[in-house]
């Protein structure tokens, strides 16, 4: 008897193997040959979200846009739990996937490292934790994770960011932050970094405009954050500085105030670097942009969201002390007309792109802006 | 190695099958309970789940005789969190609702995008925040009839009303740059003969042109327009927008009981005019600027 239900469940089994083969293929997807990127404006750069992008003619299909829109340079994020989910064993298909259609469109990637896998984090029994949660214990984990990184895909890379967003609450393990702790992961990280590859950029701080005080438990002013790390050290620890600057409501030319979060506020981390003696490296914003939410009270217009975008890429351009001026987001995965970052992509979840992304193009080729008043 | 299924095979299999629960009965009961108990386990506890006749929600609304409603109030003058409390046309919907359901609405406030985890939660009953349909959500929830359309609507001179955008073949259209309105305009372009886009920063920028007689029309959003039309006389606005945008209230659609309350009382309040009062409070309007509807 137990041998026929046996002999039932192994001819189910069968069936629903074959049936199996009635479902559609996926798309199938080809390299091609490889492409250059056309620009006139290599400081025009775009933070992707390829992270969670399962499917591979969509990644293509991001880095083709992104190519198309004159941009050399991306910003992508790598995290750790997704490559080493279980200590000492390292997974890169996705990530290999990312940088194969990234070198094959002629982009650099400049790869924003973070998270923690659940192994490197307390037992959810002793302590709830988010996945930015990192204690010392690991620090030394995090940095093999990224001496592995550098060591793999070292030539396909301008560099390495470590971290996202230490001065936010929410970055740092739903804990109150603490910069002098940043600066140890940053030193550890640097070095392997550095150990796998001399020529690697290692780029710190990634911090965010925020007007917390120094006391306060969700965040730290960056400005002051800066100020901490470099008098833990920090500056031994990092080629480039890099910064993330909003302009919410503001214009990009209204001038910098420490009280204040506008685009110029990025000039206030540069006279921070200044006088600490850090002057001659640059900067990199590896975030910023304007949102133009129709339902939000710090977004812009449509027309000012591309006026301010262009006006701020020609003012990077203007300070010798900046390289990259990444736009977040590129594009979101999935359709998410309820959320506020959809009003920050350039392109929708299906492909179509907006008008900033064409007045963008434009800028970076050398085009005439078809969208001027 | 040959696999070979036979019909004598399948009524073998089949007739042991019957052997074997006529001798084990109530094990076989057992195993029948515990499918139906799983199954009814994934109905019940699945967002917006539907059981049967009942609607907890409702029950426990009626029960406690409490309603919890979910905004941003970052979007003046939809919604602010002012030192008087919540304001705006969508706390003011919200409370109306809850009058007519005789229950005490409490607004609860959440960033924008908590609002559908906070629903999915069971956190609040339901969201009003300038929400509009979509698809990624269709299978848990229920979107009601709009309660305010903020879409793109043509605005002309009042002595030479424009009502729908074919009336412009051969026109000329202001649009503000980029906006939702310049992409419909584009897409009326390609279906009318002719049809010249003039694009403007700012919609109020566009709706200059209208009245300085350099456009025949512009298509700008309804808010920016009933702000400008209050301060700028001979202008009127269409009866229907071009683009529409409606912005409707969410609910789980389990909570069938609640959604049928909630239409009713949304039904109820344009019908006897409280919805149009409670928007014109917030949003100016003047007399002469909406063309009668045709």
């Amino acid at each position: 008897m137990r041998i026929n239900l046996i002999s039932l469940a192994a001819r189910l089994y069968i069936l629903a193997y074959l049936l199996r083969w009635l479902a559609p293929a996926s798309p199938y997807v080809a390299l091609g040959p490889p492409q250059m990127v056309e620009t006139q404006h290599p400081v025009v750069c775009t933070h992707t979200r390829l992270t969670d992008e399962v499917q591979e003619w969509k990644i293509q299909r991001n880095m083709e846009m992104v190519r198309e829109m004159g941009t050399a340079t991306i910003v992508e994020f790598f995290p750790w739990p997704y490559v080493e989910g279980e200590r000492g064993t390292f997974n890169w298909a996705h990530f290999d996937r990312i940088m194969r259609h990234a070198q094959n469109q002629g982009i650099t990637v400049l790869a924003r490292l973070g998270l923690v896998p659940a192994w490197a984090r307390p037992p959810v029994h002793e302590k709830v934790t988010n996945m930015t949660y990192i204690t010392e214990d690991y620090y030394d984990d995090f940095a093999e994770f990224v001496g592995q990184f550098v060591m793999r895909y070292g030539d396909q890379i301008e560099g390495v960011i470590i971290w996202n967003e230490p001065n936010l609450g929410i970055e740092w393990g739903n804990r109150g932050v603490d910069p002098e702790a940043y600066t140890e992961l940053l030193r550890v990280s640097y070095e392997a970094a550095h150990a796998a590859r001399p020529d690697i950029l290692v780029l710190g701080g990634a911090l965010a405009p925020t007007l917390e005080p120094e006391d306060s438990g969700s965040g730290m002013n960056d400005l002051r954050f800066l100020e901490r790390m470099y008098e833990a050290g920090a500056g031994a620890y990092f080629d480039v500085l890099s910064a993330h600057t909003y302009g919410f409501t503001n214009p990009p030319d209204m001038a910098p105030d420490p009280t204040v979060i506008n685009f110029r506020r990025v000039e206030l981390i540069r006279a921070i670097m200044e006088r600490y003696g850090d002057g001659d490296k640059p900067i990199y914003i590896t975030e910023s942009g304007w949102s133009d939410d129709p339902r939000w009270a710090v977004s812009v217009r449509p027309g000012q969201r591309i006026a301010y975008t262009l006006e701020a890429f020609e003012m990077v351009e203007d300070w010798s002390w900046t390289e990259r001026l990444c736009i977040w987001n590129f594009r979101q995965p999935l359709d998410q007309r309820n959320r506020r970052d959809a009003y920050y992509a350039l392109v929708s979840s299906d492909f179509y792109a907006k008008p900033i992304y064409e007045a963008i193009q434009a800028y970076a080729r050398g085009w005439e802006n078809p969208y001027q008043p | 190695m040959t696999i070979t299924i036979t019909f004598t095979g399948i009524r073998q299999t089949i007739k042991q099958g019957q052997t074997w629960i006529k001798k084990r009965p109530f094990l076989t009961l057992a195993g029948l309970i515990l499918v139906l108990a799983l199954l009814v386990g994934w109905r019940w506890t699945r967002p917006g789940a539907r059981f049967g006749p009942l609607d907890g929600t409702w029950y426990r609304v009626q029960v406690n005789r409490d309603l919890y409603v979910g905004l941003d109030p970052n979007y003046p003058p939809f919604a602010e969190w002012t030192p008087d409390g919540i304001t705006g046309i969508e706390a003011d919907i919200a409370r109306e609702i809850g009058r007519r359901l005789g229950v005490e609405t409490h607004i609860l406030i959440m960033g924008f995008d908590g609002l559908y985890d906070s629903l999915y939660t069971g956190y609040v009953d339901f969201l009003i925040s300038g929400l509009q349909v979509d698809s990624e959500y269709k299978d848990w929830v229920h979107y009601t009839r709009p309660y305010f359309d903020a879409g793109q609507v043509l605005v002309s001179r009042a002595d030479s009303p424009i009502e729908h955008i074919r009336q412009l073949d051969g026109g000329t259209v202001a649009v503000e740059i980029a906006s939702a309105g310049d992409l419909g305009a584009r897409q009326w372009q390609r279906r009318l003969h002719s049809l010249d886009i003039e694009r403007y920063m700012l919609p109020d920028d566009a709706m200059r042109a209208v009245q300085n007689g350099e456009v025949n029309a512009a298509l700008v959003d309804t808010v920016s327009v009933r702000f400008y039309l209050n301060e700028h006389d001979g202008l009127v606005m269409a009866s229907k927008t071009t683009v529409p945008e409606g912005y409707r209230i969410v609910l789980r659609e389990g909570n069938f009981r609640l959604v049928e309350e909630v239409e009713r009382a949304l039904d109820d309040m344009i019908a006897d005019g409280t919805l149009e009062e409670i928007i014109n409070q917030w949003l100016p309007t003047s007399k002469t600027q909406r063309m009668s509807r045709r």
